[in-house]
Parts: structure tokens; sequence; C-alpha cells
């Protein structure tokens, strides 16, 4: 139990040698290994985190494109929704138009179906005029209307301004053979007389005068000269009064 | 099982230089630890096996505990601490092999590691901070109190020593007692506390050695962060 002092020495200098070796050989390697794991163990860490830091700012930023989407979605929703409220607009003005020009067209058309009712109206109220006073006029023809026409007849034709008197004379071209004279009731000689001498004066001619009845005439005279015609009596002044009516409409 | 048993005898001489079986077991003890940790760490991969997840697990472990106790100086206390705990496990269990003896059961060797412990607390203490500031905290917190802190690195170092060699002494005597009186294979329960007291003589030198430096290098920072303390 004594101490050795050769054992005690080399016991030392074998610990220090052996303190070497282990540091040399067993702590240091794996310590380094450990070291290198840690090390590239925080640098996965360290690139999981920048790749979570850059999948959040990819999430971020897709999330900031989803928000412009909606946005753009938006807009575009409502420049739709103005665009269909302009074109519904355009498309009323349209119509409104096309209704106000039918409506246009039908009242135009109605006033002309209004204007050509109230033709009719008035043309039949003037046949049924014409018609009333033909049978007026024929009810009340006579001989003295027949004679009040004959003198107003003579007179027309005493009267008669000379330069009138010769257009007449142009308008029956080449003489005529004879004066053809109609009258609703037979004239006295007298009148047939007063006659002749009156149509010698304005004619200048001097054939003779056939005379004849013609019950048709109501009352009145009727005298053919050549293509000449002299129509005073009830049926022709109620035929040219209704043609007078027309003509004015 | 005889005398050189109980008595550790010169097995060469050469002068005054006498080799022991001390010695010649230590530097067996030395090969193997040494072949052990070259095979184990010459292919260390980022990605580790069964050996090498065992041998970092080892060294882990031991890294972390002086991390502990003294968690500035952990990288420069560390070679000198960890291999007193391998060792010193190593060499106390090389005693439960047929013909071979524990070199902590010789006084020579355990006393060797306890100088090397009083040796390493001045060493570390005087390169971290410096012979003044080490030699500083002897006087603190009075200088009264030196001759106390002399007697006291003395004692522990010879507590230390002696605790080892007394144990590890103790337990091959009485397995070879007891192989003497009750005869063959009766020892083995004792040699299965030989396994747990090797265990724990290896864990308490060691952590003594490691509270001792610890000590030594962080009663003079403590001193400072009083000082800066009061004056704050």
């Amino acid at each position: 139990m004594e101490l050795n002092w050769s054992t005690f020495i080399l016991e030392i200098f074998n610990f220090l040698v052996l303190v070497w070796i282990l540091k040399r050989f067993l702590y240091q390697p794996v310590l380094d290994v450990i070291a290198r794991r840690r090390a590239m163990i925080e640098n996965q860490l360290a690139e999981a985190e920048q790749h979570h830091a850059e999948a959040n700012a990819l999430k971020e930023q897709y999330e900031h494109r989803l928000a412009d989407w909606e946005q753009e979605r938006e807009q575009a929703s409502d420049d739709l929704q103005q665009e269909l409220e302009q074109v519904r607009v355009e498309q009323l003005s349209v119509q409104q138009t096309e209704r106000d020009q039918e409506e246009e067209k039908m009242r135009v058309a109605r006033s002309r179906q209004e204007q050509q009712a109230v033709r009719e109206i008035e043309q039949q109220a003037l046949q049924q005029g014409a018609v009333f006073a033909s049978r007026l006029l024929t009810e009340a023809a006579g001989p003295e209307l027949e004679n009040r026409l004959f003198g107003l007849l003579l007179n027309e034709l005493n009267n008669l301004p000379a330069e009138q008197i010769s257009r007449l004379s142009v308008k029956w071209g080449e003489p005529p053979e004879q004066i053809q004279v109609s009258s609703a009731y037979p004239l006295t000689d007298e009148q047939r007389q007063q006659l002749e001498r009156a149509l010698s004066k304005v004619t200048g001619l001097s054939v003779p005068v056939l005379y004849d009845q013609d019950t048709r005439l109501l009352a009145g005279l009727s005298i053919n000269i050549g293509d000449w015609a002299l129509q005073l009596n009830v049926r022709d002044e109620l035929q040219d009064f209704t043609e007078f009516v027309h003509v004015e409409r | 099982m005889g005398e050189d048993s109980l008595f550790i005898l010169p097995i060469f001489e050469l002068g005054y230089l006498q080799l022991t079986s001390t010695v010649m077991t230590t530097w067996v003890v030395m090969a193997v630890t040494a072949a052990l940790a070259w095979l184990c760490t010459r292919r260390l991969q980022i990605k580790p096996g069964r050996v090498q997840t065992l041998i970092e697990a080892l060294v882990s472990v031991i890294e972390q505990a002086i991390r502990n106790i003294a968690p500035q100086h952990s990288q420069q206390i560390m070679p000198f601490i960890a291999t007193l705990w391998l060792f010193i496990v190593i060499a106390n269990l090389v005693g439960l092999i047929p013909g071979m003896h524990s070199p902590t059961r010789d006084l020579s060797a355990t006393a060797a590691l306890a100088f090397l412990v009083f040796l390493s607390v001045h060493w570390y203490g005087i390169r971290i901070q410096g012979l003044k500031n080490y030699l500083r905290h002897y006087l603190q917190p009075s200088p009264i109190l030196l001759p106390f802190h002399i007697i006291s690195e003395l004692t522990r170092t010879v507590a230390l020593a002696v605790r080892l060699f007394g144990n590890m002494m103790s337990l091959e005597m009485v397995a070879l007692l007891i192989l003497m009186v009750a005869g063959f294979l009766v020892p083995v329960p004792i040699l299965m506390l030989h396994i747990v007291e090797a265990l724990v003589q290896a864990y308490i030198f060691g952590m003594l050695a490691l509270i001792y430096v610890a000590s030594g290098l962080q009663s003079q920072q403590l001193h400072q962060q009083k000082q800066g303390d009061d004056h704050a």
C-alpha cells in the first residue's frame, strides 16, 4: 500500500497521453460531426424557414391577386351592368321612337280614314242633296220654269259680248248644216222665232233649226250647233252642280 | 490468488524505474481505448449508424454534464474530465477480467489521478483567469482563510486518491477473502457489486474533479460579479 513513485509518474504520463489520444481520436471528431450535423439541421431549418417565408409571400401575393381579380370582376360586372343599362335605355328609346312613329302613322292613317269618311259622307250628302234637289226640281219643273229658262237664255244670247261671239264661231269649225234644239216642253211659234233670231244673231248662220221634245231635260233647252252645245235646262244644271261640288272637293 | 493479489510488486526494473502490473494494465487499457476510439470515429457520417449513435450519445452525455457544471468553459475542460470518467470506468472494470487487476486498486495510480486533478484545478484557473486573479481567490473572503484553503486543497486531493483506492482495493480484497473462505463461484454476487461500484466510483471521482475545476474557475468570477453588483 506504499506509494510507488515510478508508477505515480508513469500513470501521470499515461493519463496525459490518453487525454491527448481521446481528444484527438474521440472527442474532437465526434463533436465536429455533431456540430456539422447541427449546422446542417440549422441550415435546413433556415431553408425551411426561408421556404416558409417564400410560401407566405406567395400566399400573400396570391391573395392580393385574388383580391385584384375580384375587384376586376366586380368592375367588369359593373361595366357590364352599365352597358346593359345603356343598351336597354337605347333599345327603349328606339322602341319608343318606333312606337311614336307607329302611332304617328296610325294617327295619320286614322286622320286619312276620317277625312276619307268625311269626304264619303259629304259626297254622299251631296249626292243625296243632288238627288233631293233633282227630285225637288223634277217635281217643281214645268212649263213656267221652262218659260223662265227660255227667257233667261234669250237674254243671255242677246247680251253676249262680240268677243265671245267671235270665239264661238271658231269652236264649231266647219259651219253646221243645221241647229238642233231640244226642249222639255214644246215651244210655241213665237218662242221659236225669238230663238231663231237670237241664234242667227249670235252664230251668223242661216241654217235650218230642228226642234224636238226631250222630257229628260225636266225643264229648259239644249241647243247643239255642230260640236258646240248650249245647255240651259234643269238636268244639265243639276249635273253641273254635282260635278262642281266634286271639283271643289 | 496469493500475495501478488494484495501487493503490487514490480514486474520489471530499470534503475529507479519500476514497471508494475498497474502500469502494464494501464497501457493495455490505453491501447484498447485508443483502438476503440479510432475504430469508432474513423468513418463518422452525418447520418449516424448504431455504433456512431452510441458513441455520440456517450460523448454528448459527458459534454452536457460538464456544460451543466461549467457552462462557459466546458470545451476546455471536457477532454480532461471525460478522460477521467472513461479511464476510471474501464480501469475499474478491468478487475473483473480473470488474471487482471484494476489499476485503481493501486494507490500510486489513484494518487497520480488525484494529483492531476489538483494540478488541473490550478492549471485551468490560471490559464483562464490569470495567475494574479486566480491566486486572489485564496484570500477571499478574508486572508485569514488562506491556510484553510490550502488545507482544503490538499485534503480533498488526498481524499480523492484514497477514496477510489480504498473502494476498489476493498472490493478485490473482499472477493478474494470470500473466494478463500467459501470457494469457487461464490464471489460472483460480489463481482456484480464490483460493476456497480466501479461505475459509481468513476462517476464520483470524475464529478468531484469537475466540481473542483469548475469551482476554481468560477470562484473568482463570482467574486468579480459580486463586486460589480456592489458597485452598481
